[in-house]
């Protein structure tokens, strides 16, 4: 069909629709920068998970008999490691690493940006007290937009202090350690060197066996992996 | 070049257009891609913050953006030939918008996303070249 020209929009219409068009993008663009605020998930109140009782030391979650452990490579502005966190840790937890079975470890690959980095240093800063994995249970329900600046002193200092046995003074000098500042600045070249494609990457470590990578994306899909290397 | 064949040129690109944007629908609803890709990635895209607009997600808009230019096309009034142009203007502006957001803000690209705005361009060259001949 060839419409016929008499049908054809007028000049003025045209022009219309192009400025129709003009401030539509225009609209859309205003509108994606001001709900952008509100569309980045909000705040979990409450703990996903209760670490109470169970060991730490340093970045291991869980009993050093564990026969097998469970290594997380994350970033703490990962919004799939916050999925991670809030809807497959507490099975980790509560079925594996409470009981004794499984330990974790946290490994930290902070390549989103320098929020991540900045995030990193004070989770090791909590490994110092052997709370790293109570802060990033806290920093991944709080967890903001994505390099917007949301890992402020402030929100930590508010996270921390909430953290029994912590001790938040120690925690700030800690994170400005030479050490622990060299070693969150280099994190994200050592998790490239082994080869670790993205976050969260999870491995299971098997006594002194080489660990090999899950894929998981259902919490019984977790525990069959986990189930398996425990049978194995 | 006749007006069927700029007819099912539009049509092809804005199928294609289609079947990005559907796949990129199912990637953000999808909970197997559950992971953030160091050096970019389309799921670090669609997990950021910038993936929803008010709680729809921007795969969606283009879904539907391309299934109307479709039926713009099919249609093929002077009337639908103006409104698939201007859909695709609409498109082309905020893919812009967009591809800013994933080079200096999110710090990722969408290969995927890529390909949209890629499709986008050409959709609009034809629309505009059909609008022209009616």
């Amino acid at each position: 069909m060839n419409p016929s020209s008499s049908n054809r929009p007028s000049g003025r219409t045209v022009v219309l629709a192009f400025v129709v068009a003009i401030a539509a993008a225009l609209a859309l663009v205003a509108v994606a920068l001001i709900a952008r605020s509100d569309s980045s998930t909000p705040p979990t109140e409450n703990p996903v998970v209760d670490l109470g009782g169970i060991p730490q030391d340093g970045r291991v979650l869980g009993s050093p008999d564990a026969a097998v452990t469970l290594i997380e490579w994350a970033d703490p502005q990962c919004p799939a490691c916050r999925t991670y966190t809030e809807e497959f840790f507490p099975t980790v937890v509560d079925e594996y690493v409470r009981p004794g079975t499984v330990s974790t470890e946290f490994r930290g690959f902070p390549f989103i940006g320098d929020d991540s980095v900045k995030a990193y240093r004070f989770l090791l800063a909590a490994a110092e007290q052997d709370s790293l994995w109570d802060l990033a249970e806290a920093m991944y329900r709080n967890q903001g937009g994505e390099n917007d600046g949301w890992v402020t002193d402030d929100l930590i200092r508010e996270l921390a202090t909430q953290i029994d046995g912590l001790d938040v003074d120690q925690l700030f000098a800690d994170a400005e350690r030479e050490d622990i500042v060299t070693e969150a600045e280099a994190a994200e070249a050592a998790g490239q060197a082994a080869g670790i494609p993205g976050t969260p990457t999870l491995l299971i470590e098997v006594g002194d066996d080489e660990p090999y990578v899950i894929q998981v994306a259902t919490a019984d899909q977790m525990r069959a992996a986990l189930d398996d290397a425990l049978d194995g | 070049m006749s007006d069927r064949t700029l007819r099912i040129a539009a049509a092809v690109v804005a199928l294609a257009g289609l079947a990005v944007a559907g796949y990129l629908t199912w990637v953000h609803f999808d909970d197997t891609a559950l992971v953030c890709i160091a050096g970019g990635g389309c799921e670090t895209v669609q997990e950021s913050a910038y993936a929803e607009i008010a709680g729809v997600p921007v795969a969606v808009l283009g879904l539907g953006a391309y299934a109307i230019v479709l039926g713009l096309v099919a249609l093929d009034s002077p009337n639908a030939r103006l409104g698939a142009a201007m859909i695709a203007l609409v498109g082309l502006l905020f893919s812009m918008y967009l591809l800013a957001l994933q080079l200096f803000v999110i710090d990722a690209v969408c290969v995927w996303c890529l390909a949209n705005d890629v499709l986008i361009a050409p959709l609009l060259a034809v629309l505009t070249a059909l609008r022209l001949r009616s």
